[in-house]
Formats: structure tokens, sequence, C-alpha cells
């Protein structure tokens, strides 16, 4: 293979990971305030990117400059799937909180299924694929037989821009403290004057930003998006947070990564057809969670009595 | 700066089954009052119930002239109550800074926190020195500073300190009976629950005995230390 074809691989390899990473840190965030697993997370990215088309079509009569029109369509993704991450949060998962977190996973899963069936019903042709808006510019840079597209390698520096800013928040910000707090000792961090039931809403409205963020990616990058896109990114995203270590946002980066490299490597190595690049990834993730069944990012520090 | 805590007719279930039963007990303002009873006899319960963590199924919890019995944790940490938890409960992935910050988190102004941070260094220079290390990799005894200061970082009106000296080397256990005499003296209304019968007696003004959920006897401690019941209960 050649080297130009070899840096589309990895280019490609790169996108995937980054929306897998936005995924898997939703998860990882849910987890870490609520030890719980919602499955409805892959779905709440598809509604993301059906919520930014029908902003983009409710817009298209607006002579909007196509910035100006991805932003507006960004931030209606953005705003919505935060606050439906919200309500989510607070109709189905806090209720459940004595209950087995069993039970939070199968009303999650329950619920993934009703959004994507009612985007299939209800949306427009919602059974059909949608073209999806290609708004960012179309220029490359030609590099031999590579190719790097503006749109590619803007996207990825939004993914990095979002997963640091969202670091940022953690480490620096009071509220970014508090979520810290509950994911490690909630019932300490309610003594403290934390308001529990707050700090949940806000993590769940921010898991489901990012997740309506990569939904909206993936839409630019396939320029199509369908009712059923949710499913498979959120098993991906869900392998790749346990992969890298749940409960950790590093861990749940590197399992993006990680995944889409294995991906890659399917399509790219392993000699029979590209079909088989999924099997071959969860076949090595399989394997991983066998070898290292708390994932490959361990907490450090144990708790000392 | 201190308050008063009534407790009134408190009971609190776990699964129905009642731990408290039919509780009343004051913490005068401004004084030191403990709380002795064995393993088991509900004593961390209580804490919870005041704390909103576990709420009473009957009976009325009243701080500084307001009725907390049922509100949620946050708002009675609002009225101006702080705790120092039993086994420490420090966030062992945070900073000590970390820790100490949150015990302020009720605290709106950023200048306020800077200067409690600062007088907490001053207090406890070990802290000031290790702002920055991990609280999980503190040995047990820096953990119970981080503890009291984190609690101190909200210059409560009262302080709940449950079991300070559980684990900890006698040394460590002295000097925390100083410091909690100092927090006293700063005019915090202290509630102290305590196994360390004879230290706890000493430092306290008035003391009440729970035993099996219910109290069983009260008294100021000079007086409480000669009572035949807590005799037989503790000093063999």
């Amino acid at each position: 293979m050649d080297a130009g074809l070899l840096a589309q691989h990895v280019m490609n390899g790169l996108m995937l990971g980054m929306m897998y990473s936005l995924v898997a840190v939703g998860f990882t965030l849910f987890f870490g305030v609520l030890d719980v697993i919602k499955f409805s997370h892959g779905d709440v990215l598809m509604v993301g990117a059906f919520a930014a088309l029908a902003a983009y079509t409710a817009l298209a009569g607006q002579a909007l400059s196509p910035w100006l029109m991805l932003l507006a369509i960004l931030a209606a993704a953005v705003v919505a799937m935060g606050l439906l991450g919200m309500a989510i949060a607070q109709a189905f998962v806090l209720p459940l909180r004595t209950a087995p977190a069993l039970n939070t996973l199968l009303i999650t899963l329950m619920l993934g299924t009703a959004l994507r069936e009612a985007v299939r019903l209800f949306y427009p042709q919602g059974a059909n694929p949608k073209p999806f808006p290609a708004l960012l510019p179309k220029a490359s840079i030609d590099m031999g037989q590579f190719n790097l597209r503006a749109d590619n390698a803007i996207m990825f520096a939004a993914g990095i821009l979002s997963i640091v800013a969202l670091q940022l928040f953690l480490k620096h910000t009071k509220l970014g403290l508090a979520i810290r707090a509950v994911a490690q000792d909630e019932e300490t961090a309610r003594t403290m004057g934390i308001n529990f039931t707050m700090v949940v809403l806000i993590t769940f409205g921010i898991g489901s930003a990012l997740a309506a963020f990569a939904g909206v990616m993936n839409g630019l990058y396939y320029n199509e998006i369908n009712f059923g896109m949710g499913l498979l990114l959120g098993v991906i995203g869900f392998s790749a947070a346990i992969v890298g270590g749940l409960g950790s946002i590093y861990g749940a980066i590197l399992g993006g990564f990680l995944f889409a490299a294995l991906q890659t490597i399917g399509a790219v190595a392993v000699p029979f057809a590209s079909a088989y690049k999924d099997v071959f990834a969860f076949g090595v993730v399989i394997l991983i969670m066998t070898i290292k069944p708390t994932g490959l990012i361990r907490e450090k520090i144990s708790e000392r009595v | 700066m201190s308050a008063k805590l009534e407790i009134t007719g408190v009971y609190t279930a776990y699964d129905k089954a009642d731990v408290l039963e039919d509780v009343s007990l004051v913490a005068e303002p401004g004084r030191i009052t403990c709380l002795l009873g064995s393993n088991g006899s509900g004593k961390t319960t209580l804490i919870r119930s005041i704390l909103g963590l576990t709420r009473p199924r009957a009976g009325s919890i009243v701080f500084d002239g307001k009725d907390i019995t049922r509100l949620r944790t946050h708002k009675i940490v609002k009225a101006g109550i702080a705790c120092i938890p039993e086994g420490r409960k420090v966030f062992p992935k945070l900073t000590v800074e970390e820790n100490l910050r949150l015990g302020a988190y009720a605290e709106a102004s950023a200048s306020v926190i800077r200067t409690r941070l600062e007088s907490t260094f001053e207090q406890f220079p070990r802290l000031g020195e290790r702002r920055q290390q991990i609280a999980g990799t503190m040995s047990g005894g820096e953990q119970a500073m981080v503890s009291i200061g984190r609690g101190l970082m909200r210059a409560p009106k009262l302080l709940l300190i449950d079991e300070p000296s559980l684990g900890l080397s006698p040394r460590f256990v002295t000097e925390n009976f100083g410091i909690i005499r100092d927090i006293n003296a700063r005019g915090i209304t202290v509630f102290l629950v305590e196994q360390n019968v004879r230290q706890t007696l000493a430092v306290a003004h008035y003391g009440y005995v729970l035993s099996k959920g219910r109290v069983v006897a009260q008294g100021p401690t000079a007086e409480l230390a000669a009572r035949d019941e807590v005799r037989e209960a503790y000093f063999g």
C-alpha cells in the first residue's frame, strides 16, 4: 500500500475516533455521577443530528452564510439535546436511583428504541436516509496522493477543542469540582452543600450535548444521516468507554480512538473484505476485556481506611 | 455565629425497622454537646437524620429557629451546618486544596473562600505544604486534618463531628480533642459523637447517652461521668 492511501486511512480513523470519543465521554460522565449506563445515548446522538437537519430546513429560506448556518444548526442540536438529556435524567434516571442499576439500563434501552421509532415515524420521510448539508468549506490541500480536506481538519480541531473545553471546565470551575466530588462520593458531596440533583442534570445535559455534537459531525462527515445511526455509534461508544476504563475521561478518549484504529486496521490489513472491520474491532475489544477486565486506564489511587 | 439545635421526638427507620425511637436532645449554642453510645446504638443514624441523608419518619429537627426536618441535604448545609464525617471521607482523588474548597461550596464569594483557605493553612501548616497533594495518598492522620479543615471551611454555626478518634493513633486522638476545644472556643456549637468516653466527657459540656436507639441518660458531663448507667456501660 502506498503512503497516500495509508494517510487517507489514518485520517478516516482519526475522524471516527473523535466521534466515538465524544460518545464514550458521555457514557463515562453518566457513570461517574450516577453509576448508571444510559443506553439511549446513541439515539440521543441521532436525534441531535435530526434536530440539526430540522433547523437547517427551517432556516433554509434565510440567506445565511454557510458558517452562520452551521453555527445555528449546531447550536440548535446541542441545546436541544442538552435539554433532552436533562429531561431523560429527571424523568427516567433519577427516579430509579434506588432500584437496581439493571432497571435503568433497561428503561433507557427502551427509551432509545422509542426515540428511534419516533424519528422513523414522525420525521417527514424519517424511514429513509436523509442527505445532510455540506456546510464546511470543500477546499483541500493536495499532498501527493493524499488530500487533506479542510472540512475534516476543521471537524477534528473542533472535536479536540470541545474535549479540552470539557477538561478545563471539570478541572477549573466550581461546578466541575462539584461533578468530580459527586463522582467520587455522592453522600459526602451532598454534605458539602452540593445540590446533587442539579449536578446530575447538568452532567446529563453536557454528555447529551456532546452526543449532539458528534451527531452533527457524523452528518457532515458522511453527508447523510438515518434514524438507525445511533445504534451502532452507541454500542461503539459504550465499548470504548468500557475498554478505556469506565469513569475515566482519558480512558474514554483512548477507547474511542483505539476502536477506530481497530476498525481501520480491520479494513486495511485483514485480508478479507472490509465488511468484517466491525467484527474484527469488537473481537479485539472482547479479547482486551478478557485480559484487562477493569479497562485500560485503572484508577490509580485507592481509598485508604 | 453559633446556633441551637433542637431534636424532638425523632423516629428514623431503615426498611421500616426503627433505628431511632423518640429521640429528643438539644445542642445549646456555643457549647460542646456529646452523644455517647456503643456501636449500633444509632449515633450515626442520628447524624444522618440531622443532615437529611436519612429522613426521620416522625419528629422534628429545628436549627437556628428553622425547621430543617424535611429539607434536602444541601439546604440544611446552607442553613449553617457542617459535618466532619465518620471515617473522614476525604475525596481521595482530589487535591488537598480541592477538598478544602468543597468544604466552602455553599459560600458564593471567591474572596471569602480564599481568605478561609489561607486561615486553614495557617492553622494546619502541613496542609499548606501539601495543598496540591492528592488526598488519597496521605496518611490517616493527615486525612483527618483535611477532613477537619474542610468542615471548618464552611465557617459553620454548628459542627457535627462523628467519631473523630476512630482509627487514629493516641497522639492524634489527643490532638483532635484539643482542636475540638479550639473550634468551640471560636463560638461554634459542636455536636460530638464519640466512643472514646473519658476524653469526650472531659471536653464536652453536656452529654447524652444513646442505647438501642433511645436516649437513656443525659446531664452535664461532670455528673454524667458519675452516673451508674454510664459507668456500667463504659467503665465496667
